[in-house]
Parts: structure tokens; sequence; C-alpha cells
């Protein structure tokens, strides 16, 4: 039995996991070359954008070609050409309507959702691209799962099923961690996908309930939507027991993953072609490896309607080095969102420093908050703070508190909007995402 | 080298038989029971035919709105819409996710709408004439409690539904949902529906009263089906047919 003998096998696909970077970056340029003529013969976006910027494919004949004549793209420009031509795929379709076999989308926090055109056979493309991640967490033929909290980026059973495992429906959407956790009891899962408002409803639970126990049969729980702070997943790990990895929106091409030794996001480099780069008025320049840049990039498995040159918005660092694990593909560190960064009449506020004093109140430590604004630049910080009112006794003194850290880590004294973080949570439309700076 | 060889590998592996375990609400508590590959295949066979019957057919598309705990009913679903060539787009039945329902409504324009739910219903009554949005749609497929509501709009909605493990579908005829004879027994107790399963399912399920009001009508339908057909209550009213 192929799952059984592999058990111990770190790899589910070897040769493609520790490929020599130098044949990996060589499969890229033939997969980018391939890719520029299929997507300006079949896709009206790319052809009038290229066709703008005197680009065609006969002139790109490398990678480096590729790199320095393709224009980048952003969400913008797709939006702009869907609002002007009425085509609900902003013009990236490079294939007849008929042949997609779905269409998901994003979650439309920070706006319209957009749309993801998707053909497969045996499993939706984000899931499938996630196969090679649950087996290195340790997911095995006749392994149980949990059902994910949602589909909101097609349904995710297929994926798990793809390698053998069992899916066990429950609820595990907001207000029913007690649930899960009788379900863990009783059905001793391998594998839970998690979201954030999961976290945070646990906490409030881990008072009353040994969730080391009860999550004992886990290999490994995954958690995604946004960054767990380093507290939260200390908190997961020592007092809860569970083996955590964090993944994230590999620039909606796929998803990136951590692998056992916790360090870092592996882009399948097969299926992306990833840049770091910082882009400013007067061009473009690579940011030396490690430093912090935007990560842009190329879809390499995507026939429908691929992103080629997509500028993410994600401030990544980004490194080839090889992984401890043994992996060659490239790792990346995400620091945040490009606009993220808010500007208190002119003093620089990071979401990071707010967290982090948010986090430091026993009331607060779920950290659920988010910055108010409607544009970057702000004459005062509006912080609106999700509290736990079973831990809090007086919510002025509370904020008195928590004005005061936040004006330590920041230097600004900010304007609290303090609610329960039931109520906080409840704002969410989306299960993958809290979003952090909404506006007012 | 591609998202396809990664799943060839995996067809490597050797599955079990089992594909779900599915646990739903009855009248006394959350009962369980399992699924298995076989009896997908046979869901999605009987989800085809019932989906066809609604004039589902290649080229056209559909809009499914479920919950990520609804695989074993959405599985089939899905087979059932790519076995007709059917494109898909996906939104939660969750209200709060009213607005990816609404967009994916607009942009794609589908032949068919399929779950709605009275939440997401609710959601979009807040920022749109529901009536309106759906009465173009030719095939609207809701949950129980959402059908009254697009029916007194004037939108020609049928019912859909799980009925514990079981899904129930009706036809264009709307006299009551179809539950698919070969697989599963219905019966109505005491005003309330019940379900076992049929001696097809590997996984035995005694008859297991569901705590949901309706009754059960038997004898073909006008569709030429001689599945029987459920009709629920909401909010104490009978769903009649054609109401």
């Amino acid at each position: 039995m192929v799952g059984d003998r592999d058990t111990a096998d770190r790899y589910f696909e070897p040769q493609v996991e520790t490929m020599p970077r130098r044949r990996l970056r060589a499969r890229q340029e033939e997969r980018v070359l391939e890719l520029v003529g299929y997507a300006y013969a079949n896709s009206a976006f790319y052809r009038e954008l290229w066709d703008g910027h005197g680009v065609h494919p006969r002139d790109i004949r490398s990678l480096a070609d590729f790199r320095a004549r393709v224009p980048f793209i952003t969400k913008d420009m797709v939006r702009a050409y869907r609002a002007r031509t009425g085509d609900p795929f902003g013009g990236l379709l490079c294939v007849p309507g008929e042949e997609l076999t779905s269409v998901s989308s994003s979650s439309g926090t920070t706006g319209e959702p957009e749309f993801f055109a998707e053909i497969w056979q045996d499993a939706p493309p984000l899931v499938t691209a996630q196969v090679r991640d649950l087996w290195e967490l340790g997911l095995r033929p006749g392994d149980r799962v949990l059902s994910p909290p949602g589909t909101f980026r097609n349904l995710m059973d297929p994926g798990y099923q793809a390698l053998g495992a069992v899916v066990i429906e429950v609820d595990t959407w907001m207000g029913r961690m007690h649930e899960v956790v009788e379900a863990m009891r009783t059905y001793r899962p391998a594998y839970l996908q998690m979201m954030y408002p999961q976290m945070v409803e646990l906490e409030h639970l881990a008072e009353k309930t040994d969730l080391k126990e009860a999550f004992s049969s886990l290999k490994g729980a995954s958690c995604a939507g946004q960054p767990l702070s380093r507290k939260m997943r200390e908190r997961i790990r020592d007092d809860w027991g569970i083996d955590v990895y964090e993944y994230t929106s590999a620039a909606d091409t796929g998803t990136a993953w951590e692998c056992r030794e916790h360090d870092g996001f592996h882009l399948w480099e097969d299926t992306v072609f990833a840049e770091c780069v910082e882009v400013g008025e007067d061009g473009w320049r690579d940011v030396p490896e490690g430093d912090l840049g935007e990560l842009v990039a190329t879809d390499l498995d995507n026939r429908a309607a691929p992103l080629i040159r997509y500028r993410s918005e994600d401030l990544v660092r980004l490194s080839g080095e090889t992984c401890g694990c043994g992996r060659t593909h490239a790792r990346m560190w995400v620091a945040g969102r490009r606009g993220d960064e808010t500007l208190v009449q002119g003093r620089s506020v990071v979401l990071r420093d707010v967290w982090q004093a948010v986090e430091d109140q026993p009331e607060t430590v779920a950290g659920v908050f988010q910055i108010v604004r409607d544009r970057r630049e702000v004459d005062e910080l509006l912080l609106r703070v999700g509290y736990d009112p079973a831990l809090t006794g007086d919510v002025d003194a509370l904020a008195g508190r928590l004005g005061e850290a936040v004006r330590e880590r920041t230097g600004v004294k900010p304007v609290l909007d303090m609610r329960t973080e039931e109520d906080l949570l409840k704002t969410m439309t989306s299960v993958a995402k809290f979003p952090r700076v909404v506006k007012r | 080298m591609t998202r396809a060889d990664t799943l060839a590998r995996a067809g490597l592996l050797d599955r079990p038989a089992l594909a779900y375990v599915v646990r739903f609400p009855a009248a006394d508590g959350t009962r369980e029971t399992e699924l298995t590959w076989a009896e997908l295949a046979r869901d999605t066979e009987w989800a085809t035919a019932r989906l066809r019957e609604h004039g589902l057919a290649a080229g056209q598309r559909a809009l499914l709105t479920m919950s990520g705990f609804e695989g074993f009913w959405g599985h089939a679903v899905i087979g059932a819409l790519r076995a007709l060539k059917v494109t898909y787009g996906i939104a939660e039945a969750m209200g709060w996710d009213h607005r990816r329902t609404s967009v994916f409504h607009r942009e794609l324009r589908p032949h068919a709408v399929i779950g709605l739910s009275a939440e997401t219903l609710e959601g979009l009554s807040g920022v749109a004439d529901v009536g309106e949005m759906f009465r173009p749609t030719s095939v609207v497929l809701a949950r129980p409690a959402a059908v009254p509501v697009l029916r007194a709009l004037g939108v020609s909605a049928c019912l859909f539904s799980p009925l514990g493990p079981a899904l129930a579908l009706e036809c264009p005829e709307r006299s009551g949902a179809h539950v698919n004879a070969a697989e599963w027994r219905v019966a109505e107790r005491d005003g309330e529906l019940s379900v076992a399963a049929g001696e097809q399912r590997t996984s035995p399920l005694p008859e297991t009263p569901l705590g949901i009001p309706g009754r059960v009508a038997v004898g073909r339908c006008a569709c030429g089906s001689q599945d029987p057909r459920v009709l629920f209550s909401v909010a104490g009213r009978p769903l009649s047919s054609r109401s």
C-alpha cells in the first residue's frame, strides 16, 4: 500500500519538491515562455495591455526578457477592465466560459470580490495546491479530518480525500467550538482547518475545557486568513498542544504553507514564478534576497485565467535557500500588506505595534482589533478593540491602560472604540479574513 | 510538475471505501452515518438526473450556496453539475455572505441557483429587491424556509433540502421534494419526517425521526418518478405545491 510505505517519507513528490533550483528555474522559463504566447493569443486583457506596451511574445525568449519587457498588473487594472467592458473575469479568461468547471472568488472584504476561473478534474485547484503541504503535515490515507468552516474558494473536501482522508461533517464556523471539541473527542481526527475567530473562541473555552486532551489526536491544524501573533501561536502550541501550520495566499495563484520547520511559507515554484521587487515611480528593481519587497507572481499552472506579473501588495522577504526540510522551493516571510501602514499626523503606525499593545492586556489578549480609517493619512488613530467581557470588570479602566500601551508602542495616543470580541467578530463577512484595516 | 501530476500521484494511494462520516440533526440529537465512495457515485447519478429534469445542460451556469459541512450532498451536486457540463460558482449559505451571492448572481447570470437559504435572502433583502433578482432566474432550488419567501415574491422556487443524510430535491412539477427511493426510506410519523437507510446503503440507519414537520406523498409524480416526495411545513404551515 503506497500510503503505508510512504508514511515515513516526508515528501509527497520528492523529485519536484527537492529539485535543484537551477532545474526549477529552467522549468519555470520553459513554462513562462509558453504562457506568454498562450495569454497573448487568448486573453483580451493581456493582448490589449501588452500591445499598449509594445510587447509581443516573439520578443520574449528568456526569463530575463520576460522580466524586462512584460508589464506588471494590479488588482485595480483588472477591476478597471471589468468595469469598462462588463467582462466579469476582467479580460483574463483564456478559454471560452463554458469550458470552466467552476468559479470561486476572493472574500470581497476590501471591495468587490474578484472571480477565479477554474478548470479541474478530480479536485479544485486551491486545495490541490495544498496536497503536498497536507502530506508534510502528516495527513495519510485513512486519517480523519473535520470539514472546513467554509467553501469560499470551492469545496475543499476533494483535496483531503485525494490523500485518502475521510471527512467528518461538523459545523466548524463561529459559535460552534464546543461542538468541535466534542467531535474531536469522538472522531479523533488528524487534521483541522481553523480560522482566526475559532482561535478566539477556543481561548474562551480553554478556561473550562482540557483542550490539550481534546486536540491530542491532531497531527496538525492549519490556520489562515491572517498571521497569528507570537503570543497566540505559543498558546496554541504550548497550552493546547497543537502543531499549528500557518498558510497564506501565494498572490492569488495558490497558497504557501509552513513546513514542519515552521520557518517561512513555501511557495510551490513549479506552479508560480515569484519575484520580490520594489516598485517606484521611476521603475522597479529586485530587492536583495532577504530584504523586504512586494511579492509579484506569475501563474505557471492555470490555463483558465493566469495571473502574469501580478503585484500582490504583500510585503515579503523571499529566500531561495534550501529549507531545513530539504525542499528547494523558495520560502517567504510576510511582513504585511502594502497600504496597511497608517500615517497619523505624519507618524508611521504599523499593525504589528498595535497588535502587541492589544495582546499585552489580559482582557484583549486575543488580539481582536481594527484600525478604522478612510484614507492612509489621518489626524487621529481610531482603534476598534474587542475585549472579553468575562475578564473585563471596568471597560474604561481597560481603555485607559490600553490607550497608554498603544501610545508607548507607536508614539500615538489612540481614540478607542471598545466592543466585545463577539460583537467585533460578528462583523466578519468572510470565512477567510478578519480585516485589520477598515473604513468607518 | 502540475497540479494534475500531484493528483495523479495521489491516485496511487489506497483510498478507504469511506468518503464521509455524515452527522445530522435528528429529533433526539445529533446522529451519524457513513457515506462510501460507491454511495456517493450513486447519489451523484441521482442528482444529475434531477438537475437534468430542471433543464440544466452544457454551457449553462449555476450558483451553488452551501456550507463547509455540507460536502456530503455538495459533493454529489457538484459532481452532477460537472457531469452536465454546467459551470458553477460557489458562495457560503450563511447570511453574512449574501454579498458574494449577489455579485455572483449579477455578474454570472446563472441559469440555476441551488441551495439558497433564508439567511441569504434576509441578508439580500436589505440591499436588493429579492423578487426582481430571482424572478428572471430559470431554476431556483431553495431551502425550505426560503421557499415561501421566494414564492410570495413571485419567484417560482423549488424545494431543495438535506433530509438527514439524504437529499430532497423537487422536480419542476413542484409537488414535493423527491428523495431517492433506491437509497432511502422516508416516512411521516405524527406530522414529522423520518429517514432510514435503504438496503443498498453500507451504513445501517434505522428509521430516525428528524424532528422536521412535514408529510410524505407517495405514488407516481407527474414527472414520472416513483420516488417518494416530502412536503415540508414551515412555521406551522405546509409548503403546498405551487403555493
